[in-house]
């Protein structure tokens, strides 16, 4: 066996080969373990939700003794997951339509037409992007409670879709105006109308565009926290995101419970993930060049 | 005329809902959020008009400070810790191989868990007797470097700034992915020909190359520190005695756990004026280290 320093005295003219096979391969395990430490905290989230409660504080580490399936329906059963799925749920689809609905309008007004007042209402949503919500949280409170919104379903609904168009909107733009000016011209000729332009030319060649925003709103909507733990307070209208915080502070001694809810909870944004990688990759990328 | 007309029609029916909906629950409670600052005000009763008192106050407030301060430990650990992991990990995982693609997409993954799931796999993992890094010390043979890993004031807030490193890496890696791969690959093989070094290569070519992007991310650090809240609230609420308090958890606390409404809103348009400073100042310091 020749050492690569011996390879490389010995065929001085193919010396950049091995070593740049030889670094190739140092930097592969280092980023496999770097991938490796990266997803334990994931891994271990998911084989702790199977153990029971003494396994998981003797034996930290490793696969279980035995799989405890029933966690799982024992979390969904104690934590009243049901009821927070299915809150999580309706929120996030109905913020999603509105936010795609609302900004795919916007979007097609703003990329076809010349207005008096186009650059104000740009510049409008563009500030949408830089304020930090958090910063809004003291008086939406007091609005919303002053119209008797809080502790409902639009008390989230409305705050995601407003907070979500600006980005909706800029990245629907980019693509609309991208969509050539003679479409629209054949169209208008063909008898079909400005809306039927919109919805039977812009939207499906937005699509991408479209996809790319609803899966990020979608992320946003169902892992939101801080506008559900300040709007609502019935149990009866929580998010997911607030009746696993619940575990922070009550249950969290019971881990094989915390760990099976916290299994559920991620299961939907994972497989979204798994599904749609790229465009959440280049989608989140957008979001965070302009937000 | 009619056209016209209709034109207009389009454009009022278009942008009309999204432009109400952004600006009832976002622009009108940044004003109102501004407004309410000069007033003391438990949230119900009377509002007494205070100036800038509640400013005064926060300029003199040991609290807003320890706050601040925390908020630039996190700035410093995003763009001291995130930029260049990040930087790194795009300059190896620039190619688009399985393997490549398979761990951007590990690396990517924490991006799209909820914060509260990431804040109580961390409170775990940090837990003083169950947690895995006092486990793996004991395994180690370090079992005397154990300790409580949140309740020590003098580590907590570096404890808490490894899981926001850990969890927005990707995005930052993805945008250096796409900025390093539009560099002419004619320029890096010319330099390559020159004789350039990989380290040569990187500080005085790729690096000058996309620093455009270094800007944006440095920006990103800045505001997405600002924003930190979530994972505070779960893991620590701020505590203990303020150690971990951030702008963001310091202002909520102050409004919804005591009612000091005219004061929490006071910090939200402190946080909004000193996010905007930060941008600024980051930008003129990084324009003239190009000249």
């Amino acid at each position: 066996m020749q050492t690569p320093v011996e390879l490389k005295n010995a065929l001085p003219e193919h010396r950049p080969a091995p070593k740049i096979k030889l670094s190739r391969g140092i930097l592969n395990v280092l980023l496999s373990i770097y991938g490796f430490v990266t997803l334990y905290p994931l891994v271990w989230l998911f084989l702790s939700a199977f153990k029971s409660n003494p396994e998981f504080y003797e034996f930290p580490f490793g696969l279980p003794k035995e799989w405890h399936l029933e966690n799982f329906a024992d979390a969904w059963n104690v934590a009243r997951m049901g009821v927070s799925f299915k809150n999580s749920f309706i929120v996030t689809i109905v913020a999603l339509i509105l936010t795609l609905v609302f900004g795919a309008m916007a979007a097609f007004v703003l990329s076809r037409f010349k207005f008096r007042g186009k650059v104000a209402a740009m510049g409008l949503f563009l500030l949408g992007m830089l304020i930090p919500i958090h910063s809004t949280l003291v008086p939406l409170f007091i609005m919303m409670k002053k119209i008797h919104l809080l502790d409902t379903y639009g008390a989230l609904i409305f705050p995601y879709t407003a907070f979500e168009l600006s980005l909706a909107i800029f990245v629907t733009i980019a693509y609309m105006s991208s969509i050539p000016k003679e479409m629209e011209e054949a169209a208008l000729i063909d008898g079909t109308g400005y809306w039927g332009f919109f919805f039977r030319v812009m939207l499906p060649l937005s699509a991408p565009a479209l996809a790319t925003v609803g899966i990020l709103a979608f992320l946003r909507f169902w892992n939101d926290f801080a506008f559900a733990l300040v709007f609502i307070s019935k149990p009866a209208l929580q998010t997911l995101p607030l009746s696993l915080s619940m575990f922070a502070t009550g249950y969290m001694t019971d881990y094989r419970l915390t760990f099976a809810a916290l299994s559920l909870a991620v299961i939907p944004t994972i497989v979204v993930y798994l599904l749609f990688q790229e465009q959440v990759m280049k989608g989140m990328v957008a979001g965070a060049v302009k937000g | 005329m009619t056209a016209k007309a209709r034109i207009r029609g389009v454009i009022i029916v278009g942008l009309l809902p999204a432009l109400l909906i952004f600006c009832f629950f976002v622009i009108v409670p940044i004003i109102w959020s501004a407004w309410y600052g000069f007033y003391d005000w438990k949230g119900i009763g009377a509002m007494k008009f205070i100036g800038f008192g509640n400013y005064a106050e926060i300029i003199q407030d040991p609290v807003f400070a320890k706050s601040l301060r925390n908020n630039l430990i996190v700035v410093a650990a995003s763009v001291f810790g995130q930029v260049p992991i990040a930087l790194a990990l795009a300059l190896v995982l620039r190619q688009s191989t399985l393997y490549q693609r398979i761990i951007r997409s590990v690396v990517f993954l924490p991006m799209v868990l909820s914060s509260v799931v990431i804040g109580i796999i961390w409170g775990y993992i940090y837990h003083p007797q169950i947690g895995i890094l006092n486990s793996l010390l004991d395994w180690i043979g370090l079992g005397t470097w154990k300790q409580a890993w949140l309740s020590n004031p003098s580590i907590s807030m570096y404890m808490l700034a490894i899981p926001i490193i850990w969890n927005f890496i990707g995005p930052y890696m993805i945008m250096y992915i796409a900025a390093l791969q539009n560099i002419p690959s004619e320029i890096e093989d010319a330099s390559a020909i020159d004789g350039a070094k990989p380290m040569r290569m990187l500080f005085s070519i790729r690096i000058p190359m996309i620093w455009d992007t270094i800007k944006v991310t440095i920006v990103l650090c800045i505001s997405g520190s600002l924003k930190t809240f979530d994972l505070i609230y779960v893991m620590t609420g701020g505590g203990p005695a303020h150690s971990t308090e951030l702008l963001a958890s310091y202002m909520y606390n102050n409004t919804f756990s005591i009612y000091r409404f005219g004061y929490g809103s006071a910090i939200s348009t402190s946080i909004i004026i000193i996010s905007m400073v930060l941008i600024a100042g980051s930008q003129l310091l990084m324009r003239r280290n190009t000249r």
